[in-house]
């Protein structure tokens, strides 16, 4: 009975360290609410850890075409990645055009984009230091100009 | 092992987890009291559009000139090359303007433009290291107010580069190293534009 009882805590105490260590990286959620007509609900939240580690899951072909197609925008994104992860917290574009509205902001060093419309709702965020791993993963894989 | 200390594993596994999570407390914690003025004297320009329109538009964007600086020269598209803008004016219809502003620059504060018609009036001035230009719009029935203020020191780092080109990123660097400054104020009929420049990373309207 006391064996059990250790392998149990051993086991919850491994989760709970290993759940710890996942999210330590924060989110990548992305959620979508649509409520013109047929109602639409996507919520998708990814561990922002598992994304570097997914990328080397990916067929090496895959990988390098994405590298060759994003080549051109690459270096920017992770220009803009690396610089922005300086500013944890800051509101950076915001407009309301009517009942449409957009906010693209630093939020605990996550990116967030907020778009909204009468009957839709856009909600991304994804940590900074994500867009930074990925950004320059692809961009090594881009062929040299 | 004694069962007093057996009790404690679950503690000691819910501070370990907590002390992973820390980083990301602290993270929070840094980033709430960087809201309002930032730190280390970072220098905000901020874009303000007000359109008094049925819609109410409204554009706020705020961007840290020292990310601009950085992210500029990443850019390669069209006429913008490594933080330059490629024009083909500088020497617009035999007038050199890189000249002209030599001739500003090394000249003592006035009025050197002043044009005042039926249909705007119209002035540049330079004062105190700053070129003015102020332009009054009568034609339309809520008279128009543009007034652009821009320090002499940022026009001379545009005009830094090779010729035919204005080196932004020169500029940007420049316009870090001044103070607390409106630099475009527009007033129409339907919009009210602002930029500006300070250490603030939210707009305050």
């Amino acid at each position: 009975m006391v064996l059990l009882a250790k392998i149990a805590l051993g086991f919850g105490a491994t989760v709970v360290l290993a759940g710890a260590y996942t999210f330590r990286e924060g989110l990548l959620r992305f959620d979508v609410d649509e409520s013109r007509g047929q109602e639409h609900h996507v919520h998708v939240w990814v561990p922002a850890a598992i994304v570097p580690m997914a990328m080397h899951f990916v067929p090496r072909e895959q990988m390098i075409r994405a590298g060759e197609q994003s080549a051109k925008f690459m270096p920017l994104v992770h220009a803009v990645a690396k610089e922005l992860q300086r500013y944890p917290e800051a509101e950076l574009v915001e407009v309301h055009d009517g009942e449409q509205y957009v906010r693209i902001r630093t939020h605990n060093g996550n990116l967030q984009i907020d778009a909204q419309e009468p009957g839709q709702k856009v909600h991304v965020s994804c940590p900074l230091a994500t867009i930074d791993d990925v950004s320059r993963e692809l961009a090594a894989l881009a062929p040299a100009s | 092992m004694s069962h007093r200390t057996r009790n404690l594993f679950p503690v000691i596994a819910f501070l370990a987890a907590a002390f992973l999570y820390a980083p990301l407390n602290s993270q929070a914690q840094t980033s709430a009291t960087q809201s309002g003025t930032s730190a280390h004297g970072e220098r905000w320009l901020h874009v303000r559009v007000i359109s008094t329109n049925s819609k109410g538009e409204t554009v706020r964007v705020n961007v840290p000139l020292e990310l601009a600086e950085k992210v500029l020269p990443a850019i390669d598209h069209d006429r913008l090359h490594n933080g330059k803008v490629r024009i083909g004016c500088m020497d617009c219809d035999g007038v050199d303007i890189r000249t002209i502003f030599e001739a500003v620059r090394s000249s003592k504060d006035g009025e050197f433009v002043t044009v005042q018609s039926n249909d705007a009036d119209v002035s540049v001035m330079k004062k105190e290291g700053m070129l003015f230009v102020h332009v009054h719009d009568k034609n339309k029935p809520k008279h128009s107010q543009v007034e652009v203020k821009v320090p002499m020191k940022v026009v001379e780092a545009l005009l830094s580069g090779s010729k035919d080109e204005l080196d932004i990123v020169a500029g940007l660097h420049a316009l870090a190293g001044q103070g607390d400054v409106e630099l475009v104020s527009v007033k129409d009929d339907d919009n009210t534009i602002r930029v500006w420049l300070d250490s603030k990373n939210v707009t305050t309207d």
